[in-house]
């Protein structure tokens, strides 16, 4: 297998419309080999309509889109031999078993490893004699996970897969995600869960209203945004908000509490010190809090703070007050 | 609430009422479903009073004076025409109204049983099938409220086709008692099938199933007053027992008898009784069956195009193919009867089909019937591959190495086949239960040519459907289903109703030989399978094309 760097998948500029709807409006994402990529982004930001526009089900009206080297909707049937798809509502044939449907379509999809299915099938957790029907919600989703994950692909592309899974089950798939990513797979995984990305992305990527609007590691990420730092000092430090890169400065009680530019960390703290330095603790953004900066409209992102995403443990009481900056 | 609730204390009015009471919520749910249905149900009743219309109008085009009617009369008199007609009252003194009762109104029951079996199915196991009425009973409604707002629905809808249709046929000029007769047949008949249709959606968990019970229930009633009304002008004891022949049993213009009516509102209140009882048992969204178990593996084939076409469409071929080769068995074993009923016929008519003219138009007439059917079934089979795009599991199958190519091309193939055997165990299976109670077996080859002569009509029907999926698939329910319509006109009736003849041209079935009537030619039985098969390919290119999954 020739293993260059050329992006597994690159959309540049890509633009699809429904009517009027402009569902992505000059959407630029790259996916690099052997990398997950965390896709997140508030309801309806565009997410599946990419997932769809890469699975060459819907058509692009602008721009480029490359996936694994080819055109997804001029090849499609060779890509889809090289990757595996997982959609977020899993819609099952309600007379096949569970068994059944994880084998059809990993046999469409390639070879059916037999030893690999039940593995999984244990690790999840799955009876797969159950009629498609009878199965909850989550039960349906591993069915789709597991088959997906039986596949020797590429590419795996992962629309809100656990959406359902219990907690027990979201460890199992993070561990299997991760033996993907050690096979050199790699995974496009949109979620709404932050703990799942933090855990398992290499780079992040928020798309809002059809556009890219962020990417990176998180690290990078969360280089460029404001750190939350709180600080007791023996001399009034009031004198602190002349400092470049230092915002929303308050004082109370002998305590200040401002943010602070990622880049511009260094020069605040040699700013504090002379200042006698008794307490000092800082939060660095959590993604939560990155993804605050994108979520909703800006007027109306303050209201939003800490309410809207779930399943990320807020790192304490302060930062969920100051979750967003701007 | 009532006024005493709204006195009470404040701590009194928390409360929760001592009975649930299983109808709350009625109210709002029927004015939701006339919201839903404000064009499809003064469609169909304005449909039902066009036929009317039409009817009253191109009578006198038939035959310009009612001595002239003399002359039409055997093709309902005959014991074929009564077979798809009814049991042919006052024919032996026609009238333009006597004549619009007996060979035109029974398709107005039928038609109104057709418009409340989807009626009622679309607002009861559709709405639980799509987890829709989970979201409405959540709320303020009571167990039985979906089920009383259809059925008053369908109240509502009836009642408006009785009048319409009672209006419109009094006002060309027929007389006002079987007039109502005919309007309050079509409401009644429509009403005692609404009431099958709520029991048979307490009974499977699919709404295609329940359809296709009730769909099923209206064929046997068919089939059971087509042999019934055959045997004997004025009907039999077996057109009797079936719901449809009540309605043509009030005789209207003739004996204007109403109490054939009480039997269908008899029926009527037993089933919906019936239903509510069932309802009461089950839980929500589920049928009455439970699921079981099946296999932890898929068999290797269905990991195959075809294997899968295979799968989907097995259900379905089965219902259908079971249903099509019973009807035409026991049609088939019905010959001798035939024979004997045409052997009472007026001299006059016995010249006009003969003995031997009387079995080959009967056998060509089968063909023909059973062939309707089966494009019928053609353009349900392809339904299935909607369900597929809209719930979502094109998109996983299509994520696969499945090319389009494949997956339609292995679908349409799986149907044709499928049509094809039907067509062709329904040509045995008739012909021998013909040949069996004739005892003539040559018999068996003229049913044989009459059902295989036919297959390109139901191909070409196939293929169409195949068309419109391929490049606008809103389209192929509706249209799929009017040239389904168009055949079965064609078919029955193109004689009676002096069709326009670019109207017959339609009809794929009007283009090939109609055995054992005719000789067969090959030459259309041959350009029809062509066009059939350029159809499909034109199919797959538009699927190539376009999107998947997009309103
Ligand atoms: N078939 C369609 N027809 C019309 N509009 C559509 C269609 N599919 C998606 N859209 C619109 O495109 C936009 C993007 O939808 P999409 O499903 O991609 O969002 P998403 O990011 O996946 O959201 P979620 O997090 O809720 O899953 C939405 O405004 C949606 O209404
Ligand atoms: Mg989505």
């Amino acid at each position: 297998m020739q293993m260059s760097d050329a992006p597994v998948i690159a959309t540049h500029r890509l633009v699809k419309t429904f009517g009027s709807t402009r569902a992505l409006d000059g959407l630029d994402l790259e996916v690099t080999p052997g990398e997950v990529h965390g896709f997140l982004g508030p309801n309806g930001a565009g997410k599946s309509t990419t997932m769809r526009v890469l699975l060459g089900l819907l058509r692009a009206d602008g721009g480029t889109v490359r996936v694994l080297g080819g055109d997804p909707w001029a090849d499609a049937v060779s890509l889809h031999a090289r990757l595996a798809y997982v959609p977020g509502d899993v819609e099952l044939w309600p007379n096949m078993t569970g068994g059944e449907a994880i084998d059809l379509l990993a046999r469409l999809r390639g070879t059916l490893d037999r030893g690999r299915r039940d593995e999984l099938c244990e690790r999840f957790d799955l009876d797969p004699t159950k009629k498609a029907r009878t199965y909850s919600k989550g039960n349906r989703q591993k069915v789709a996970l597991i088959s997906a994950l039986t596949s020797d692909v590429e590419l795996l592309l992962l629309d809100e897969p656990t959406a359902g899974l219990d907690p027990l089950m979201e460890a199992v798939f993070q561990e299997t995600i991760g033996e993907a990513k050690a096979a050199g797979r790699t995974v496009l995984l949109s979620s709404h869960i932050l703990a799942q990305v933090e855990a398992l992305a290499d780079r992040i990527s928020i798309v809002r209203q059809g556009r890219v609007v962020e990417t990176g590691s998180l690290s990078e990420l969360r280089h460029m945004t404001r750190t939350t730092v709180v600080a007791q000092t023996d001399q009034p430090a009031h004198g602190l908000d002349r400092v470049g890169g230092v915002h929303d400065l308050t004082e109370q009680d002998g305590q200040v509490r401002f943010q602070v530019d990622g880049d511009r960390v260094d020069q605040v703290v040699r700013a504090l010190a002379p200042l006698g330095v008794r307490s000092l603790v800082a939060h660095p953004p959590t993604l939560e809090q990155l993804l605050m900066r994108h979520y909703g409209d800006e007027g109306t992102a303050q209201d939003v703070s800490g309410q809207n995403v779930s399943g990320q443990n807020v790192s304490g009481q302060n930062s969920r007050e100051q979750a967003v900056p701007r | 609430m009532t006024g005493s609730t709204a006195v009470a204390t404040p701590t009194r009015r928390q409360e929760l009422p001592a009975r649930p009471n299983s109808l709350a919520g009625t109210g709002v749910l029927l004015r939701f479903s006339l919201r839903r249905d404000r064009i499809k149900l003064p469609a169909w009743v304005g449909g039902l009073g066009l036929f009317v219309v039409y009817i009253s109008a191109a009578l006198p085009q038939l035959a310009p004076t009612e001595e002239d009617l003399d002359s039409v009369v055997p093709l309902f008199t005959q014991p074929v025409g009564r077979m798809f007609t009814g049991p042919a009252f006052g024919m032996e003194a026609p009238t333009y109204e006597r004549f619009f009762a007996a060979g035109y109104a029974p398709y107005l029951y039928l038609l109104a049983a057709l418009m409340s079996i989807m009626l009622v199915t679309r607002h009861t196991r559709v709405e639980e099938q799509t987890g829709r009425a989970e979201l409405v009973r959540a709320n303020v409604t009571g167990r039985h409220a979906a089920l009383a707002a259809t059925l008053l629905l369908a109240t509502i809808t009836n009642l408006l086709a009785s009048v319409v249709v009672a209006a419109l046929a009094i006002s060309a000029g027929f007389a006002p008692t079987g007039s109502a007769l005919v309007g309050l047949g079509t409401g009644l008949t429509g009403m005692a099938f609404a009431g099958i249709t709520a029991v048979t959606v307490q009974l499977s968990e699919h709404s295609r199933t329940a359809a296709g019970a009730a769909g099923a229930v209206l064929g046997a009633s068919f089939v059971v007053r087509a042999l019934g009304d055959m045997t004997a002008t004025g009907g039999s004891t077996l057109s009797w027992l079936s719901p449809l022949g009540w309605a043509a049993q009030t005789a209207p213009y003739v004996h204007d008898r109403a109490a054939p009516l009480l039997l269908l509102a008899a029926l009527t209140v037993a089933t919906v009784f019936c239903a509510y009882l069932l309802q009461g048992r089950r839980d929500l969204g589920a049928g009455l069956f439970p699921a079981r178990r099946g296999t932890a593996h898929a068999h290797p084939w269905l990991g195959t195009p075809s294997g899968l076409a295979a799968r989907l469409q097995r259900g379905g071929l089965l219902g259908w193919g079971v249903g099509i080769i019973a009807l035409g068995t026991v049609d088939g074993a019905f010959a001798q009867a035939l024979l004997d009923a045409g052997e009472d016929m007026p001299p006059a008519m016995q010249d006009m089909f003969g003995t031997s003219g009387l079995l080959d138009g009967y056998v060509a007439f089968l063909g023909s019937f059973v062939s309707v059917l089966i494009a019928a079934y053609a353009v349900f089979a392809m339904q299935t591959l909607r369900a597929e795009e809209g719930s979502g599991r094109l998109d996983a199958v299509l994520s696969t190495r499945m090319s389009r190519t494949s997956y339609l091309a292995a679908q349409v193939c799986v149907v044709a086949a499928g049509a094809a055997l039907i067509s062709a165990v329904t040509g045995l299976s008739t012909g021998l239960a013909a040949a069996g109670v004739t005892g003539d077996w040559a018999v068996l080859g003229d049913v044989g040519g009459a059902h295989l002569g036919l297959l390109p009509g139901v191909l070409i029907v196939l293929a169409l459907a195949a068309v419109l999926y391929g490049w606008v698939p809103r389209l192929m329910a509706p249209l799929g289903w009017a040239i389904v319509a168009l055949c079965a006109l064609v078919t029955l009736f193109a004689d009676l109703l002096d069709l326009p003849d670019w109207l017959v041209t339609l009809s794929p079935f009007g283009h090939l030989a109609e055995l054992p009537l005719e000789a067969f030619a090959a030459s259309p039985f041959l350009v029809l399978t062509g066009l059939s098969v350029a159809g499909v390919a034109l199919a797959v290119f538009g699927f190539r094309r376009r999107q998947v999954n997009v309103v």
